[in-house]
């Protein structure tokens, strides 16, 4: 990989990046609806006091003024302030992406793992009968809307058989040590985990499995097994790693996708996450929330696609010559 | 964040229903579990476990917004007055109240030994600091009962007075928590309204301990607290983001008792084991308000303007009808203002003058008004402008969604065409407050009363809540006179009428056509905690907070 193509991708991202946030600040700012007015959440206010809370939110300076104030603030970390929480942003959305992204970290985690080790268990036996009942299987459970996933899930491990906590992130008022509250967060966090494993699985499992059944009809599949390597082998360090860069792709897409798309699922389960931070921000109207929650998602996306670009080089000599 | 309804902020407890009903249809399980007792991780019998979908938002007692947050707040901070279980006024921080003759300077004798959760002593300055910067700054859902504040002194530490410039008929001590002036009043009135009060200090039964903001909130008993102390040592608050999953974790005893219970799931309930769902009266109404916007600028339809059409619209209805289908019955059909649970105040329209279910009715005064009815089916006036009006309803509210339905067809039956959207509940309150130029005709919506006196509900529709409360811009300068009369009158029987006068002019103008008292539908366990009393309202999340500090282990 040259330093000329880095330099090249990093200022695209910068720009890629300046132009997000400028966006994101003016689609906020454009919005119908007079926001001194939403501020006035406790009825009756004396002109002063309304003066006070507009100077409070910065909203008394001209548009473009707040705009070289945003930017500033965004530099040194300051997202602004929540008008529901009355809190700054910053502490609002810091332990909601915390929970997010041990939600779905573990999710994505075990749902490539899984569905490529089931993909490539598939495609091993193309065209038999474990083949066909883990494509349909998959299919069926992708087409599965997850909070259906997640209420069956609920009904069979929390109503049915009590071996499982349905809600939230924490037992409620619970007292124990270090250990004891890390055994607890992991006893919440299985249901939730497995209703997004379950449903997204697929995903991975299908695409490494048609990929896989593609590469193995090549000609060097074939000296590979003339040369006497073992099937294992073969699959999983000569057939996989040509099967890698799709998977490579589809993990950058749904990376982006998943952050936001946990709201079904945060809600099913009450895991107080970003999807239902935003949810309720959206109901709310807690702008500042969610102009930093877009700002999140905008440079996740764009980070992991970054990622993504630089595997490429590393997996597939053809990129790097491009 | 059940105040849904961002702007219109009323200056009281409002419109604390909607998110409540909203929040939890993403599936439609039933409930059918096999309860038993097990599962109860963390829960000791010394702790009380409620379930809700509405979290709180700020612990601040002048800038909370939510009727979760009042809950909380209200366990935590005292009141001078408060509400015994009977809905009735009894002594709290105050041992004795007097109201003078005139009925505008009460005395207050306070309880002595009384400490703040922080340790300092409490005492009359306190009272002096909170009535005086609420009334001065406007601060606080309570402040609307101090809109006649004249004075307060300090007699002694332990007695104040409070003066007022207009006899009270309502004593403003019931709704203000007392907070502790050693902390509040090293802050700017614009400091208090940013301050989020991270950790309460008040002078109540119980001390606040932690939130896990989005998970639970929990207080614990306060040993140093002047009553005698309550059974329950820590209370949890649990939100839910599903009412499924909620009901679910009552029926396998991972929660004591539930604040609301959508009607459905309340249903499923019924013949759990160890499970009691109980149905009490609310101070709540859902209504179909009408736009009768004077403001040259208001886009309403001017057709609505004319009383007769409003009327034929009450009459195409069949109130009975609506419990039945929209509420599966848990509710009672509707007529003024104030729901039965208002007792005497509560204005009783006979049967024969009610503007309910007479399709004939209303066909024969359209009628006779000459609106004549097209060859589309459709009525219009002498112009030719069709008696055709929009109708908005909150998409998540299912009940006003289907309220809305059966309300086209009604209407049509007697030759005006409703035309049904839904919009989110935020939308819909910006919509019908745009107070400068209101572009809507009809909406469906409701009101929950802020107290259990009829001074609340009876102020919504006044011509000085425009801008304010008054959803329909409706005005009327007699019955804003009655209002003023009312609230100043201290002789209950005298007030007692003007309060059934002010229902009657307000019934027969239309401007609201209230469609049904809803049913407060909640549910506790029976095999943790005894002594659950129903009461109107609700055993909890209601003005009383008497049934948190009676009940028993079982």
């Amino acid at each position: 990989m040259s330093l000329r193509y880095l330099a090249k991708k990093l200022f695209t991202l910068a720009v890629t990046l300046y132009v997000t946030v400028s966006f994101n600040f003016l689609l906020f700012h454009v919005l119908p609806g007079n926001p001194v007015q939403l501020l006035a959440r406790s009825g009756h206010f004396d002109p002063a006091a309304r003066a006070q809370l507009v100077k409070l939110f910065g909203l008394d300076h001209p548009l473009i003024v707040q705009y070289f104030i945003y930017l500033k603030d965004m530099v040194h970390g300051n997202l602004g302030f929540s008008y529901v929480y009355r809190q700054p942003v910053t502490t609002v959305l810091g332990g909601a992406i915390g929970n997010t992204v041990l939600l779905v970290g573990t999710a994505t985690l075990v749902t490539i793992v899984v569905g490529i080790w089931l993909g490539v268990v598939a495609a091993s036996r193309a065209h038999s009968l474990s083949d066909a009942t883990i494509t349909v299987t998959s299919l069926g459970l992708w087409s599965m809307p997850d909070f259906f996933t997640g209420m069956i899930l609920i009904f069979i491990c929390g109503v049915w058989t009590h071996i499982l906590p349905i809600s939230g992130l924490v037992t409620p008022g619970l007292v124990t040590g270090t250990w004891g509250h890390l055994v607890d967060v992991a006893r919440h966090l299985i249901l939730p985990a497995l209703t997004l494993t379950l449903v997204n699985a697929a995903e991975f499992s299908l695409i490494s499995r048609n990929t896989l059944v593609d590469v193995m009809v090549e000609d060097y599949m074939l000296t590979a097994r003339a040369k006497g390597l073992s099937r294992r082998r073969i699959i999983w360090r000569h057939a996989l790693r040509n099967a890698t860069l799709p998977i490579v792709t589809a993990t950058a897409l749904y990376v982006g996708m998943i952050l936001g798309g946990a709201i079904q699922v945060e809600t099913v389960f009450s895991w107080p996450g970003m999807g239902l931070l935003i949810y309720n921000s959206v109901v709310q109207r807690d702008y500042p929330v969610l102009e930093a929650a877009f700002l999140i998602f905008a440079i996740a996306v764009i980070a992991t696609n970054f990622i993504s670009d630089l595997l490429y080089q590393v997996l597939d000599p053809r990129v790097r010559r491009a | 964040m059940e105040e849904q309804n961002v702007d219109e902020v009323a200056p009281r407890l409002t419109r604390r229903k909607f998110l409540a009903v909203g929040a939890g249809s993403v599936g439609a399980l039933g409930v059918a579990s096999v309860a038993d007792a097990g599962l109860a991780s963390a829960a000791a019998a010394s702790t009380l476990r409620v379930g809700w979908t509405t979290p709180p938002d700020v612990m601040n007692p002048f800038t909370f917004t939510t009727t979760a947050s009042n809950e909380i707040l209200w366990l935590i901070y005292d009141t001078l007055m408060e509400y015994d279980l009977q809905l009735n006024p009894e002594p709290s921080l105050a041992a004795t109240q007097t109201r003078s003759a005139d009925g505008k300077t009460f005395t207050y004798q306070l309880r002595s030994g009384v400490t703040w959760h922080d340790g300092q002593p409490f005492s009359a300055n306190d009272v002096k600091y909170t009535f005086e910067v609420m009334a001065k700054n406007n601060l606080g859902q309570a402040a609307w009962s101090l809109a006649d504040f004249q004075s307060v002194m300090v007699v002694n530490p332990h007695k104040v007075i409070v003066h007022y410039k207009l006899p009270q008929a309502f004593d403003p001590a019931m709704a203000i928590p007392i907070v502790p002036a050693h902390i509040w009043s090293k802050m700017k009135p614009s400091k208090i309204l940013s301050y989020s009060n991270p950790n309460p200090v008040g002078t109540g039964p119980y001390k606040f301990k932690k939130w896990v903001t989005g998970q639970y909130l929990q207080v614990d008993r306060n040993p140093k607290w002047w009553g005698s102390a309550p059974a329950v040592k820590s209370i949890i608050w649990n939100q839910y983001e599903n009412s499924d999953v909620m009901v679910q974790s009552l029926a396998s005893g991972q929660l004591d008792i539930l604040t609301e219970v959508p009607p459905v799931l309340w249903n499923g309930l019924k013949g759990k084991a160890n499970v009691k769902p109980v149905e009490m009266e609310s101070f709540s109404f859902h209504h179909i308000g009408i736009n009768v916007s004077k403001n040259p600028k208001s886009k309403g339809n001017p057709l609505l303007r004319d009383r007769t059409i409003r009327q034929a619209l009450g009459y195409a209805l069949d109130r009975s009808q609506l419990v039945q289908l929209a509420l599966a019955g848990h509710g009672i059909p509707a007529s003024v203002q104030l729901p039965p649970s208002f007792g005497k105040w509560q204005e009783q329209i006979p049967a024969s003058q009610q503007i309910n279910n007479n399709p004939a009715k209303a066909k024969r005064i359209l009628d006779a008004a000459g609106y004549k009815v097209g060859s589309n089916g459709v009525r219009a006036d002498k112009h030719g402008n069709p008696l055709s009006f929009r109708l908005i309803a909150i998409a998540t509210t299912d009940e006003d969604v289907l309220a809305g339905q059966i309300f086209v067809k009604a209407a049509q039956a007697v030759g005006i065409k409703l035309t049904l959207s839904t919009l989110d509940n935020t939308t819909l309150g910006n919509v019908v407050y745009n107070t400068n130029a209101p572009n809507w005709d009809i909406f469906i919506w409701g009101w929950d009363s802020g107290t259990p006196d009829p001074d609340y509900l009876l102020s919504v529709d006044l011509t000085s809540q425009i801008g304010n409360n008054n959803d329909v811009f409706y005005s009327n300068p007699t019955y804003d006179s009655l209002y003023a009369k009312q609230a100043t009158t201290i002789n209950p029987v005298q007030r007692t009428a003007l309060v059934h006068e002010m229902q009657k002019i307000f019934y027969d103008d239309a401007a609201y056509l209230i469609m049904w008292y809803q049913s407060k539908l909640q549910a506790y366990r029976t095999d943790t905690w005894k002594g659950w009393v129903p009461t109107r309202g609700g055993m909890i999340y209601n003005f009383t907070r008497d049934n948190y500090l009676k009940i028993t282990p079982k």
